[in-house]
């Protein structure tokens, strides 16, 4: 069996807190899961995290400036934003930014594996 | 004087001033009193003066014998020629001359081979140039002596004629003015005597009461279509009239098809040369306006319901977020159920657990659909005991994303023991809601400051209790504090303006009042206070309790 894959969930709703990690488990990922983007950032597991699942609407710190910190700081984790407002502009502009999926809540575990596969190719 | 008299007068002058008796007998023959006769005659037929003058050209020219005689008018501007008449010169000519610039028209007669033999200006009363009298003398015919005076009489005659033309046409366009103003204000007019109760309706007024136009006014007869509830008051009024009192009143009419009309009638008396009295009376037809101030109410209603769907419209966005959300850990929840229930062996108590948790956020999806329902929903919620702090609670876990997006920091400062108030929940959280967005919308341009939203709650001086909402954006102008409660008067370029007058309203029903207030720093604070129930207000003291940040 391969070493599970570190995927970090950053998501200020509670039942996305708790219900994505228990899904990504079953897929067979290690999962972290965060209530924004600034406990993300100075927590001990960016680096080993391989696949970041990132809302956009966060409190404080958005999920697209979380995106470009990263960047700044020279991570290039490959990122899939979900979010529960589909804006086709945000949309396009974050996959230019670098991010490997736009997933609208609610979102099939089909789109999610296909995001997550996309993910695992990056790099 | 009348035309035939004016004329005739002058065709005395004639005869008598003539020095010179051969042209005196010859022009005495010619009958002046009888030109004067026929040009009055054919005003009376309603002739236009163009066919008056060129009556008046043809009895010239019958008289002088190888000449034709010519009438120029002018127009108002005295810079054109309006027409030429003249039934013995050739059509081409006077129409060559219609509508020429007085300037370029030159002499034209010459190219007809005729010579001119003598012409006057024909001057108004006031000296104004009217136009030309001119006679001709057409080629091989030999010149006839006439009067020196003739020329000039025969100027003035056609003076008087086109004068009293023009008068006739410009009574008959101020008719034709009256008339169409009558139609275009619904309004018609009437006078009566009272002494005699002869009467006279314009045309207008038989429209409005729907009579025929062949039929003799009569107050009867107007009556006849006054709304029998108000017979009582419009005879009131006639009686009174017959004293000398002026009225206005409205009132309606009811048509033979049973249609009702709402009309206003003002009536001015005046004294006539004889000291009698005299009405003029005017009955405006004002049903389109009464049906349109009931539309207009019914608009101010739909206003009022558009004005909390455009903050709907506002929320979608937000709405959508706050249902997705929970939908997406249902789909998340059930995706996982499934995979433990197909594991070997099958996870069953995680399926369990996690089926509860899909419950759970299916729920809260409802939850969310139920508040908004509630909040924007068009029914009429009875009076019920609200708590407030509730109450605001409720509208900010609508309003969070939208909060975020307007990039406002809020802080909630709710008293605690907050005592219940009456009214209508779903109202007072439209005002709520109303007051939150006003301070997101007035914070959106602020760049130098932290955009401090503050929700607080507390009881106020007589046993009321407060709602304030204080903001540090870019606050109003003192001065326009009164009209930041009017209907559509708004410091936003978008947003209908309505918020804070419907707002107010909606205070003002529960007994409280709603009013702004310019901040120390940058901002403004918009509060209302409301009575708590009767019961409630000997509650024990409030204290600051719960003081928490959104962004916990």
């Amino acid at each position: 069996m391969v070493i599970s894959l570190l995927v970090s969930v950053v998501d200020d709703d509670q039942s996305v807190r708790e219900s994505l990690p228990a899904l990504l488990q079953q897929l067979g990922y290690a999962t972290q899961v965060f209530a924004s983007a600034e406990e993300f950032l100075v927590s001990d597991y960016v680096d080993d995290t391989r696949c970041l699942i990132l809302d956009i609407a966060l409190p404080g710190m958005s999920g697209p400036d979380l995106q470009q910190e990263l960047i700044r700081r020279g991570h290039r984790i490959p990122i899939i934003f979900i979010t529960g407002l589909d804006d086709e502009a945000v949309r396009e502009r974050l996959l230019s930014l670098g991010a490997v999926e736009y997933l609208s809540k609610p979102f099939s575990e089909g789109a999610l594996l296909a995001a997550l596969d996309a993910a695992r190719r990056v790099r | 004087m009348t035309l035939t008299e004016e004329i005739g007068a002058h065709s005395h002058d004639l005869c008598t001033s003539n020095p010179d008796t051969r042209c005196a007998q010859r022009w005495s023959g010619f009958c002046i009193p009888y030109i004067g006769a026929t040009i009055g005659d054919l005003f009376q037929k309603r002739h236009p003066l163009r066919v008056v003058l060129d009556a008046l050209c043809g009895l010239f020219d019958a008289a002088l014998e190888g000449h034709c005689s010519s009438v120029v008018l002018l127009d108002p501007t005295q810079a054109r020629v309006r027409y030429a008449v003249g039934p013995n010169l050739p059509s081409s000519y006077n129409e060559q001359l219609t509508g020429n610039p007085v300037r370029v028209v030159g002499a034209p007669h010459i190219a007809y081979g005729l010579r001119l033999s003598w012409s006057s200006p024909i001057l108004s009363l006031t000296g104004e140039l009217l136009g030309v009298f001119a006679v001709f003398l057409r080629e091989g015919s030999d010149p006839v002596p006439i009067p020196p005076t003739l020329l000039p009489q025969f100027a003035h005659i056609a003076s008087v004629a086109i004068e009293r033309g023009r008068s006739v046409e410009k009574s008959g366009r101020s008719e034709a003015i009256l008339r169409k103003t009558q139609y275009l204000s619904s309004t018609g007019s009437f006078s009566w005597r009272p002494a005699t109760d002869e009467m006279e309706g314009s045309e207008e007024l038989y429209r409005i009461f729907e009579l025929d136009s062949s039929l003799r006014l009569t107050l009867e007869l107007m009556c006849s279509r006054v709304h029998p509830e108000d017979v009582p008051l419009f005879r009131e009024k006639i009686s009174r009239a017959r004293n000398g009192s002026d009225f206005e009143f409205e009132h309606r009419l009811r048509m033979p098809d049973h249609s009702v009309k709402y009309v206003r009638s003002t009536v001015q008396a005046t004294r006539d040369e004889d000291d009698q009295l005299d009405y003029i009376g005017v009955i405006q037809d004002v049903t389109p306006r009464s049906l349109s101030e009931e539309a207009l109410d019914k608009a101010r209603a739909e206003l009022a319901r558009v004005a909390r769907v455009s903050s709907l419209g506002a929320l979608t966005a937000s709405i959508a977020h706050e249902v997705n959300q929970p939908l997406s850990g249902t789909v998340t929840n059930c995706s996982t159920c499934l995979h433990m229930l197909a594991a070997d062996p099958p996870d069953l108590e995680g399926a369990r657990e996690t089926a509860r948790l899909a419950i759970r956020d299916a729920q809260r999806a409802a939850d969310v659909i139920r508040r908004v329902r509630a909040l924007f929903g068009r029914r009429n919620e009875p009076t019920e005991s609200v708590d407030l702090n509730e109450a605001t609670q409720e509208v900010i876990a609508l309003l969070l994303t939208e909060l975020q997006r307007a990039g406002a920091d809020l802080r909630m400062e709710l008293a605690e023991d907050l005592p219940l108030v009456r009214g209508d929940r779903v109202q007072l959280q439209q005002v709520i809601l109303n007051l939150l967005l006003n301070a997101c919308e007035a914070m959106k341009d602020v760049q130098d400051r932290p955009r401090r939203l503050v929700i607080g709650t507390e009881r106020g001086e007589g046993g009321g209790i407060r709602l304030r909402v204080r903001d540090t954006g870019l606050g109003f102008e003192p001065q326009d504090l009164k009209r930041l409660f009017q209907a559509f008067y708004t410091t936003k370029t978008g947003g209908m303006g309505i918020g804070l007058s419907v707002s107010r309203s909606i205070i003002e029903r529960h007994h409280g009042r709603l009013w702004g207030e310019l901040n120390d720093g940058p901002g403004a604070t918009f509060s209302f206070s409301i009575p708590c129930e009767p019961a409630q207000c000997a509650a024990k003291d409030h204290r600051w309790s719960s003081v928490y940040s959104s962004r916990s």
